[in-house]
């Protein structure tokens, strides 16, 4: 029995994309491989929106050895027909066409885990890993996710957005719009993840630094009030109708920020203490609350969920004010770095199973979107 | 098969074959058979390499020579069959050329053969000899332990008991043959108090020859199974071999496991039989099973003994009954018995119990039988998990039983029952599948083992049991 195709598409023209490349070979390709069911193809888009396909770019040493740019510039890249279908087409002596029966999508940020990609594969109508464009869009755009969610009932704490564009025309304006937002603030690029250009501040001064900072990277920046007596809980969660959580997680960060380094590069020790083992080794699982307020964590984030419309993973990030036990949405990620793999581990799931429930909850949404109707027969040309 | 037809004249051939020498301790006919029965040389090694020593240097050397004088002499002769324009020449250069790799394999035996025959054959019997006298003379009281299988596991619980009333001298790892014991007898130094040496059991007369050198007073024998069955014609061989132990040290001295399926025809009524309900008149109850160990008190009239030990499973009831026994009647008080006990755990590589995570691994890649599959399984079963993963690519050296007894282990695991089965791939995985023709559960054929086992913290989650028997060295396929 032939295996079936299923393309790992990762990197891309995102800040993200290094992050992409561990999530995609580590927590999808080595554990589909595993299963010895699917005929892995690993697709990886350069930081400057080149597609290519090997079985070389299956190894994560060829990324942290200087070796990748040599290797680009020997390989051609691929070709992708979206015609009824996924095929790519990679050219050679003799041109070689593989149909891909399910993406496994594992780009992290733009272009890829904003919706773009996901786009694309529902033109070609190929299975594929994850939430549709619209619950991807909503979720990578951090006040619309707040815009969609603030109709599900669930609390959220102050907060202010603009374009980098007004900050740079007329910042008085904007500095007036956040005048009344009591210090300290977050400030955040609306569409990144990972806490990439997000900052702390607890002065003007540090605000326009920060909003500075993340205008470089986002064409809309968002700044939040800090909730007081904080717990950050995150919650991630998969499935389509029926959603499944993993364990509560609170990141242990102290009094410390998370910053992209702390959460990718030191296991969130401090760096006095840094280790060079990679992310996951600073939190709390469960999170440090009562049952009850982990149970109310949980039925908030899949009421989140449900609203947005996600499907098959995501990861909702809630604040918890600790004294009045107010649960405040904070952010939601359509495909958390390294899927959570290690708090999926915590509720007796292995990387391998939840890498073939993704698959599953994929298979399960396409074959339910083909017994949609998209045809509907009428004699409106005839009138021309 | 192009790939294959061309490994042997890849340029990692010379190390191949003297990696496969060093690993079947440079003896002719293990490695003759593996020869001739490798499909694909670059597919070896993969899991190991050459350990660098004067002897391995030295071969490899001198391999790479041979190599490069036979194409040379090949190029010669077809060069001549070019001048001389006979045919014959051409002929012998092309076979020189292909026949290479084969005829240098063979001629790099050469100086082994001659170096065993008159350097080390005789070396070892006079050590054998030497060694003979040393056990006679040896004040100390001689235990030997035989058996297809808990050789290993009885001889060091046996060691770790008795060294609390005073100085024990064991056999190391699993050095069990007539060279090793002579090596092991020539280190003695006259102070032991206990001298324990463990039998294998290669080819008949083994443990007959072993016994009349080490002259034990006590004899305990772990259990017949089908084990070494290319060079013993039978089971019935292995066990007239083996219970010639139990005849020799009197059979009021000779220790038993009852448990093993085998053994019944053989035992003799002042045999001391030991299994999981205790031994002679000692009673076992009060029997606490988990991944922490097993406990459970032996009584004999008003004597009681509280074993507690971190070995699993409760297959190790018997064993360790046997040891305190012994212990008790070569006069250990219970408490250096219990304190002795206590020490015990699992050895490496055998039920050896490994934390992945938050999920277990049983690693009993040293298992090579099939009463420890079926002990391994029973463990499995009694255990407690969320999911349970089993694990083995089946059993080596079972000559004419192969099919029979790996039918018999799929169906040992049918009855098991795991949520999850997998089989490394090899010449007897088709004959396991036909032992678990309808298996509920998820079945795994894994080609690459290497993978499995790096990865194996992909494959685990909280809760997860996963129990691995057996590991097939390079050499089989």
């Amino acid at each position: 029995m032939t295996k079936p195709n299923v393309a790992v598409i990762f990197g891309s023209r995102s800040a993200e994309h290094d992050v992409s490349i561990v999530t995609a070979i580590v927590s999808i390709i080595e554990p589909l491989e595993l299963t010895n069911k699917y005929n892995v193809i690993p697709i990886y888009i350069t930081k400057d929106g080149a597609w290519y396909s090997s079985p070389q770019f299956k190894n994560i040493e060829l990324y942290s050895s200087g070796k990748l740019e040599p290797f680009l510039k020997k390989t051609k890249p691929l070709s992708v027909s979206f015609d009824r279908g996924m095929t790519l087409i990679q050219p050679g002596f003799k041109t070689k066409n593989t149909k891909i029966d399910l993406v496994f999508p594992a780009t992290h940020g733009t272009y890829g885990e904003d919706g773009t990609l996901m786009g694309l594969l529902e033109m070609a109508n190929v299975a594929y890993v994850g939430c549709d464009p619209v619950a991807s869009a909503i979720c990578m755009d951090k006040v619309l996710a707040r815009d969609v969610v603030s109709k599900a009932n669930v609390k959220m704490n102050r907060y202010e957005w603009f374009y980098a564009s007004d900050f740079v025309r007329d910042q008085p304006a904007v500095m007036a719009q956040l005048a009344k937002m009591n210090y300290p603030l977050f400030v955040k690029p609306v569409h990144l993840g990972s806490s990439i250009a997000i900052s702390r501040v607890n002065n003007q001064k540090e605000l326009i630094n920060a909003i500075e900072v993340a205008a470089f990277y986002d064409s809309k920046v968002i700044v939040e009030e800090a909730v007081n007596n904080l717990v950050e809980v995150t919650v991630p969660l998969i499935g389509n109708d029926d959603i499944v959580a993993a364990n509560t997680e609170e990141p242990n960060q102290g009094k410390e920020f998370f910053d992209f380094e702390t959460k990718y590069m030191r296991q969130g020790k401090s760096k006095a203490n840094a280790s060079s083992k990679g992310a996951h080794g600073y939190s709390h699982i469960p999170a440090r609350l009562s049952e009850e307020m982990r149970n109310e964590s949980i039925s908030i984030a899949k009421r989140v969920y449900k609203t947005i419309g996600c499907s098959g993973i995501a990861r909702v990030d809630l604040l918890i004010d600790s004294k009045s036990k107010d649960i405040y949405f904070n952010e939601i990620n359509p495909l958390p770095g390294s899927l959570f793999v290690h708090n999926w581990k915590t509720v007796g799931i292995s990387n391998v199973e939840l890498v073939e429930k993704l698959i599953n909850y994929a298979t399960e949404r396409y074959q339910q979107k083909q017994k949609i109707n998209t045809t509907f027969s009428t004699n409106f040309l005839k009138q021309f | 098969m192009r790939k294959q037809l061309f490994s042997a004249y890849s340029l990692k051939y010379p190390q191949i074959i003297i990696y496969m020498l060093q690993r079947g301790e440079y003896e002719i006919k293990p490695f003759m058979k593996w020869y001739f029965k490798v499909e694909n040389f670059n597919k070896i090694a993969v899991r190991g390499e050459l350990v660098q020593t004067l002897k391995s240097k030295l071969l490899l050397g001198l391999l790479n020579c041979l190599i490069l004088a036979n194409v040379l002499y090949a190029v010669y002769l077809l060069s001549r069959a070019f001048v001389t324009s006979n045919p014959v020449y051409g002929l012998l250069g092309i076979l020189g050329l292909v026949l290479s790799p084969l005829i240098c394999a063979m001629l790099i035996l050469l100086p082994l053969i001659i170096a065993r025959v008159l350097i080390v054959n005789p070396r070892q019997r006079a050590l054998i000899k030497k060694s003979k006298v040393i056990f006679k003379k040896s004040k100390a009281i001689r235990i030997a332990v035989a058996g297809s299988y808990g050789k290993t596991t009885m001889k060091e619980l046996l060691a770790t008991v008795l060294s609390e009333a005073g100085e024990v001298a064991v056999t190391p790892g699993n050095k069990n043959v007539a060279a090793s014991h002579a090596i092991f007898a020539a280190k003695l130094t006259g102070e032991e108090k206990f001298i324990i040496v463990e039998f294998g059991e290669g080819k008949p007369g083994d443990v007959v020859s072993f016994t009349k050198t080490v002259s034990p007073n006590i004899g305990v024998i772990t259990g017949i199974a089908p084990a070494h069955l290319d060079k013993y014609p039978s089971i019935d061989a292995i066990a007239k071999d083996i219970f010639y132990l139990a005849k020799f040290v009197k059979h009021q001295n000779a220790y038993v496991n009852g448990e093993s399926e085998y053994v019944d025809k053989y035992l003799d009524k002042d045999d001391q039989i030991y299994n999981r309900d205790g031994i002679g008149g000692w009673k076992v109850s009060k029997i606490i099973n988990g991944y922490q160990g097993i406990s459970f008190e032996l009584s004999h009239g008003q004597e009681k003994i509280s074993v507690k030990s971190r070995l699993l499973g409760r297959h190790q009831i018997g064993p360790l009954s046997a040891v305190a026994v012994i212990s008790r009647n070569l006069g250990l008080s219970v408490g250096q018995i219990e304190q002795g006990l206590s020490k015990t755990k699992a050895f490496e590589h055998r039920m050896e119990l490994k934390i992945v995570g938050e999920a277990y691994v049983i690693d009993d890649s040293y298992n090579g039988n099939l009463e420890g599959i079926r002990a391994g399984l029973s463990l499995l079963s009694e255990l407690s998990a969320r999911r349970k993963i089993y694990v083995t690519p089946g059993l080596v050296d079972q000559g004419r039983e192969t099919k029979s007894i790996h039918y018999r282990i799929g169906q040992m695991l049918l009855s098991a029952n795991p949520e999850k089965v997998v089989l490394i791939k090899n010449s007897v995985t088709d004959y396991i599948l036909a032992g678990l023709e309808g298996f509920k559960g998820e079945l795994v054929i894994e080609s690459d083992p290497l993978k499995f086992y790096l990865n194996l913290d992909k494959i685990l989650a909280k809760g997860d049991l996963l129990m691995m028997q057996n590991d097939w060295p390079d050499n089989y396929k």
